[in-house]
């Protein structure tokens, strides 16, 4: 067992920790919130001149080769600095592409992504507010040589800035739910029908409703097969879900850091009220909990990494990041007193975030359940 | 980044649940803390001790000069894992002479004790059994405080004192004891060494304390005029609070394993048993069992991330804390869940747990007798995180 990072991750986690720390402040993070866009564009040209785009892929497509590690510890970084990016979207969409597309696929877009010349989402959720394929009701008919894409998406992140969608859709009823799903790649500026709503989230991370009005895809865009998108769908909340919780330790950490520098800074009663047992033993508790989580993170990721089965510890991952970052942040904002509960100080800006951490790529309860599965085969 | 073991540790924990196979009875769970009480219960366990120090894994991590076989610390975290979850008793040789006696003589004995006493542990006989005097009356998780003094007179050591809540002392041949040896140093803590007696000495005497489970675990022990030979200083004198703190900081990091081996163990048996009788079926039930699940899993890895540091040479600081207060964390969600997924069959005395209301062989609602105290022992959870504070967080002295 080896739990530390290899001397290549180490330089990438200081690289990212360094541009993030230059360019991604906390008023840069205030700024974005209110930006129409959302993110930075000049930081997004910057972050693919870094490379980071292209991480996993190979590098016949542009990419420079490192594994789903080195994904993870850029966006475990990402999460400490809470970046506003489609960056999550964009890779997640990416590593689908180069799992579940045809050479043909590969070749026109993982370059363009490597490039930071596309930005792509997941249009995936639906109004049932849950990653269950019952919930997969947008409809897609085929006629001729398309596809007529009907019904409305929801909490679809960036959609309103993307170049291209990923787009879960019913292409036929069948006895299983799962069956008759197909994901198809739909390109925003070429298609009509389409119409972008961003959702006002306490976040502002720009999560959109997707409406879908008759729109045409053409059937050499579908990803994977016909019917049997739901593998496609499982492969992204299985990697999502890893991912999410990586920006959630990053998260967590952060916070945890904030409160234990103003707990020692912070006097009463002639003491730093860190020196009192209540705060302590209370950052105590929390560095026990964030420490373990890293490393049930860091062991789905490797599994993934090395391709053992790892629906179990993923969602052992998830169920328990939803718990600690929540934690972690209200016990954060407790620690601040009552400096904690205003817009100036930062550790607000992370309880803002905890709700779509939280119910992305499944919640607390759908992993109880997928853990009781595994325990219930064992 | 890696999460597997060497094909090494999987060959070993093989064997020793094959060991686990043979040699305890069909069936065989465990409860912790159990094996002092009884005496049948003591015999057997010294038994199994005999046997494991025959196969060489008592003190499989010990140099084989003094009867170990230099195994690697992956090496003895299967073996702890394992044993705590086959319940193999006898593997501490009392409470401590394994965890901490032995491994704190090689950092800070002499060479005379060195070869009187650590081939003695690895034997698993009787007379390497070993209880350790730290707490008093006045000095619990204030340990610093203790009383007890020993006076140098010529070549001897002269004991007076009491020591109290001392596991084992009526199993144990040596005790591993905290006294005063300068009450007018400045500082508390520059007033203590350590010293080995013999528990057959003069003047020791020893009065059991049964807890309120009917188990007698520990003990009070009087010394009054105990006379030890002045070779049984081990290392300086009045640097004993030093030695203790380096060396039990250390050797915590060996409890973890077999707590997270105990732990999945009794979620292994909730499982099947929620299977068995169809409550697996019950929503909230399978909730209880995921996050139970996921806690044993954290803990693993914590304790793991413990031995992956101190086998790079690191010295751990607060991880051996922060394993003890997550190990006490888990055994009582275990308790309390388990119990209410046992319902009112979990109200059977541990001590009739062979009785037939009794599931799971008593393992769970001893468990749940046993937790609050085993949260208490070794360091209250609230003194742990006094050290995660200080030294995981680097905050003030908080008391």
């Amino acid at each position: 067992m080896d739990f530390d990072l290899s001397g290549d991750q180490k330089i990438l986690q200081t690289s990212v920790r360094e541009f993030l720390n230059k360019e991604c402040s906390k008023d840069k993070v205030r700024e974005l919130e209110e930006d129409e866009r959302g993110y930075d564009i000049e930081m997004w040209k910057k972050m693919a001149e870094l490379e980071w785009m292209g991480v996993v892929f190979p590098e016949e497509y542009g990419g420079t080769e490192g594994d789903f590690i080195d994904l993870m510890i850029l966006v475990e970084e990402m999460g400490r600095y809470i970046l506003p990016s489609p960056f999550f979207s964009t890779i997640l969409s990416s590593l689908s592409i180069l799992e579940y597309g045809d050479e043909g696929q590969k070749e026109k877009f993982l370059p363009k992504i490597a490039k930071g010349e596309e930005i792509w989402t997941l249009a995936l959720m639906e109004s049932s507010v849950t990653y269950e394929a019952s919930g997969i009701k947008l409809r897609a008919i085929p006629e001729k040589e398309e596809y007529i894409l009907e019904g409305t998406k929801l909490f679809v992140p960036y959609a309103h800035v993307a170049d291209r969608l990923l787009v879960v859709a019913r292409t036929s009823e069948e006895k299983n739910p799962k069956d008759g799903i197909t994901v198809f790649i739909v390109d925003v500026a070429k298609t009509k029908g389409l119409e972008v709503e961003v959702i006002p989230t306490a976040a502002h991370d720009k999560q959109c409703e997707v409406r879908f009005d008759h729109v045409k895809v053409s059937k050499d865009n579908v990803l994977g097969d016909v019917g049997r998108g739901w593998d496609v769908v499982n492969f992204i909340i299985q990697r999502g879900a890893v991912l999410k919780c990586a920006e959630m330790v990053g998260g967590a950490q952060a916070v945890l850091e904030m409160a234990n520098d103003y707990a020692k800074e912070r006097v009463q009663f002639d003491r730093p009220i860190g020196s009192f047992q209540a705060i302590q033993h209370k950052l105590a508790d929390m560095f026990t909990e964030i420490e373990g989580l890293r490393y049930l993170v860091y062991e789905a990721a490797w599994m993934i990494n090395v391709g053992s089965p790892s629906d179990l510890l993923i969602s052992m991952g998830k169920a328990k990041a939803n718990e600690v970052y929540q934690r972690t942040c209200i016990e954060g904002i407790r620690i601040h007193g009552a400096i904690g509960f205003t817009r100036e100080e930062d550790v607000g800006l992370y309880y803002l975030r905890t709700k779509a951490a939280e119910f992305a790529f499944g919640d607390t309860d759908s992993h109880r359940k997928q853990i009781a599965i595994e325990l219930e085969r064992s | 980044m890696d999460f597997k073991f060497g094909e090494k540790e999987e060959a070993l924990r093989e064997e020793i649940r094959e060991f686990a196979r043979e040699e305890l009875p069909p069936g065989w769970l465990t409860v912790m803390l159990e094996e002092e009480s009884r005496d049948e219960d003591w015999a057997f366990a010294m038994s199994i001790s005999k046997k494991l120090s025959e196969r060489g894994w008592l003190t499989m991590s010990w140099p084989e000069e003094y009867g170990g076989k230099g195994a690697s610390l992956w090496e003895q975290l299967v073996y702890l894992e394992e044993s705590g979850y086959w319940g193999i008793p006898g593997t501490m040789m009392g409470i401590s002479g394994v965890a901490w006696v032995g491994p704190s003589l090689m950092m800070y004995g002499s060479e005379e004790q060195k070869e009187k006493y650590l081939p003695l542990i690895a034997s698993g006989e009787p007379d390497g059994v070993w209880c350790t005097g730290y707490s008093e009356p006045n000095a619990g998780s204030d340990f610093a405080n203790i009383q007890t003094r020993a006076v140098r007179e010529e070549d001897e050591y002269v004991i007076n004192g009491q020591k109290t809540w001392t596991s084992a002392a009526h199993r144990a041949r040596w005790c591993w004891l905290a006294a005063v040896t300068n009450p007018n140093a400045p500082k508390k803590h520059q007033r203590i060494s350590v010293l080995i007696v013999d528990m057959k000495s003069k003047g020791v005497t020893v009065n059991p304390l049964v807890n309120y489970a009917g188990y007698h675990i520990f003990n009070e022990v009087f010394f009054d005029d105990v006379r030890v030979p002045e070779s049984s200083l081990v290392g300086e004198e009045n640097r004993g609070w030093y030695q203790l703190m380096t060396s039990l900081a250390y050797e915590r990091g060996s409890l973890g394993p077999s707590g997270y081996g105990y732990n999945k163990r009794i979620l292994d048996e909730l499982v099947r048993y929620a299977k068995e009788t169809n409550l697996f079926q019950k929503h909230e039930i399978r909730c209880k069992l995921a996050d139970m699940a996921i806690e044993v899993e954290m803990q693993r890895m914590l304790v793991s991330q413990t031995t992956w540091k101190m086998s790079k040479g690191e010295m751990p600081t607060y991880e051996p804390s922060r394993d003890k207060v997550f190990n006490d964390k888990v055994q009582e969600r275990l308790a309390i869940t388990g119990t209410e997924i046992l319902g009112a069959y979990s109200q059977i005395d541990p001590l009739h747990r062979d009785s037939r209301w009794s599931k799971l062989r008593g393992c769970v609602e001893s468990l749940y007798w046993l937790f609050p105290g085993i949260s208490i022992s070794a360091g209250t959870d609230e003194i742990e995180k006094n050290i995660i504070g200080q030294f995981g967080l680097g905050l003030p002295k908080s008391y």
